[in-house]
């Protein structure tokens, strides 16, 4: 009874699988020019996958950059005029207050909440949104080679690549000098 | 990387020459400075020298911040900068004529500080209490001692990096670590205190212990716009190609944009207080500068100090487009001049301001003298620190999104 249920989960959160061919590489450096090439070749939805950040490697693939400034930026508006909203109605509309002879709208007195709450519309839209942009949280990313996460560099081309052909690939890859090549369902 | 070839053994940059006609313009720039200063005197004496402390404020604060911010590249061991670092080292050659600024300023320090005159502080039981700090004894031996130290800290940390242009030696860098972090701790409060100083204390009995604070936000900012400024120029007549690049540009903007928002916050932090609390003895400072001509130009602070430039260069595109972040820099550096004279004008004025050609006058013979100094100083020295242990850095930088 619980194993089905388990495996009922698990399988809700399985995402699907894809094939590709993977070319390892044991540089960084070697890499980028790889990726560099590739790009330059045409191929338009491979992906780069390395142990930490390498400079020049999101020009190298093609990353466009990230949409997330754009929902900062609109999510902190709406934290400033919503912050400064809520001040206004609840001290000068709602319920209003003589305090310290100052006027019911007192601006530089709502100045720090509203500097608060657009910094936390922004800051918290912001995770919500790489959250989402990323399609996170992953329970199964594919583990293309353990390696990935300690020594090795990788490209990898999904079939979903326009025109895909898993022998040009793999001749493209060797030709790119790739050490290893492996093709599969990840 | 891969999009840069430069090594730091092979580097190699052009000559910069101070151009005749720069010369000349400096000259003449310096000389109306002189001209007007002097009918100033002969004129309208108070005025001149309230706009004499303005502009000598503005130029002393750029030399300043030019060798602070050298000195904060030695602090955090910085790579990225480099390449740029002979550019706010090249502010710093103006610090020794701002020495004799400051003898200048003493001359007309009766005209600027009303608790110099013995007569009016005794009958004035709150100046009577702030003699002992507020004496013409104490004030001039603290610009003593402060310009002494700054001129020693500037020479000793510039001079290592000049000299390491002919050696070569690496130990320069490791000993400027030191030397830069005594300047930064000496600096804070020397500034502090200079402020307090000769800005403040025009109105001797108001005080605000963030003073020191927002008036080294002005300094940073417009040394950065200032400093940009000289990367674009440097780039554009090509005697950086491939040393300077847009990514030092861009990360200058970045620091441009974080102390233009520094500023705002400082700014705000004095005024939130002081309006809080509404205590008459402090209040005062706002109280005249929201009335008449002087809200306008609060006004105009928040606007074109704040918020403009913090829009102008929030898109990343922004950063990196020479001429909008020029002119963004431009308009900081304007708005720095304001500030100045939206904190001095103030106190002498009643609620009208006044310009006229002896602060449009003084402001060039400064400039001119600046410019020359500052140029001049570039075209002494290699334009970049060819020699620096971590040169390779600052060429292969590259601002990743």
């Amino acid at each position: 009874m619980i194993d089905s249920i388990i495996d009922k989960v698990n399988n809700l959160l399985r995402s699907p699988t894809t094939k590709g061919v993977v070319g390892f590489f044991d540089d960084d450096h070697e890499c980028v020019v790889a990726a560099t090439k590739m790009r330059e070749a045409g191929y338009k939805h491979f992906d780069a996958i390395t142990p930490f950040p390498v400079h020049g490697m999101e020009e190298a693939v093609g990353v466009k950059r990230s949409p997330i400034p754009y929902v900062t930026f609109v999510m902190g508006l709406t934290g400033c005029s919503a912050g400064l909203f809520l001040q206004y109605w609840t001290s000068a509309v709602d319920w209003p207050v003589l305090v310290g002879g100052m006027p019911m709208f007192s601006l530089p007195a709502f100045i720090p909440v509203t500097f608060e709450t657009t910094i936390l519309f922004g800051a918290l839209s912001s995770v919500a949104a790489m959250f989402a942009f990323n399609k996170l949280p992953k329970v199964d990313p594919p583990v293309l080679d353990p390696l990935l996460t300690c020594s090795r560099f990788a490209l990898w081309v999904p079939s979903t690549e326009p025109g895909y052909n898993e022998d040009k690939v793999k001749a493209f890859m060797e030709e790119l000098g790739a050490k290893d090549i492996k093709s599969g369902e990840f | 990387m891969a999009h840069n070839h430069i090594s730091a053994d092979q580097v190699n940059p052009g000559k910069f020459e101070l151009s005749n006609r720069g010369k000349t313009i400096f000259s003449v720039l310096s000389f109306l400075g002189l001209i007007s200063f002097i009918i100033g005197l002969s004129t309208n004496k108070e005025q001149t020298w309230h706009a004499y402390l303005l502009s000598y404020f503005y130029f002393l604060s750029l030399g300043l911040g030019g060798v602070f911010f050298t000195a904060i590249q030695h602090v955090t061991k910085a790579g990225w900068s480099v390449t740029i670092r002979r550019f706010s080292e090249a502010m710093g050659a103006f610090l020794p004529f701002a020495a004799i600024g400051a003898v200048i300023l003493v001359f007309g320090a009766h005209d600027l500080y009303s608790w110099l005159d013995v007569e009016y502080v005794k009958k004035d039981p709150i100046l009577a209490g702030k003699e002992a700090y507020l004496n013409q004894g104490f004030f001039i031996a603290r610009l003593v001692v402060f310009f002494l130290l700054w001129l020693l800290f500037a020479r000793v940390i510039i001079n290592r990096s000049t000299k390491q242009d002919e050696t070569g030696d690496k130990m320069l860098t490791v000993k400027n670590v030191g030397t830069s972090i005594a300047f930064v701790l000496v600096f804070a409060l020397s500034y502090s205190l200079f402020s307090v100083d000769t800005l403040m204390s025009l109105e001797p009995h108001w005080f605000s212990t963030i003073f020191g604070v927002y008036a080294f936000a002005g300094l940073f900012q417009s040394s950065i716009a200032f400093m940009i400024l000289v990367a674009l120029y440097m780039m554009k007549k090509g005697h950086v190609k491939g040393l300077v690049t847009m990514e030092h540009v861009h990360d200058l903007g970045k620091f441009l944009k974080a102390f233009t928002v520094f500023w705002a916050y400082i700014a705000f932090s004095q005024f939130i207080l002081i309006w809080y609390a509404n205590l008459p003895e402090e209040t005062i400072f706002y109280y005249h500068r929201s009335h008449g001509a002087w809200a306008v130009i609060s006004l105009a602070l928040i606007v074109f100090k704040f918020i403009v430039p913090f829009i102008a260069l929030l898109p990343r595109w922004a950063k990196r487009t020479p001429g909008h972040l020029a002119a963004v820099c431009v308009l900081v550096m304007i708005m720095q001049y304001v500030d100045l004279y939206w904190l001095i004008y103030p106190n002498f004025n009643g609620e009208h301001a006044s310009f006229g050609f002896i602060e449009v006058g003084l402001f060039m013979g400064f400039l001119g003298l600046f410019l020359f100094t500052t140029m001049g100083f570039l075209a002494k020295h290699k334009v970049i620190p060819v020699k620096d242990p971590r040169l390779q850095e600052a060429l292969d930088h590259h601002v990743s999104y």
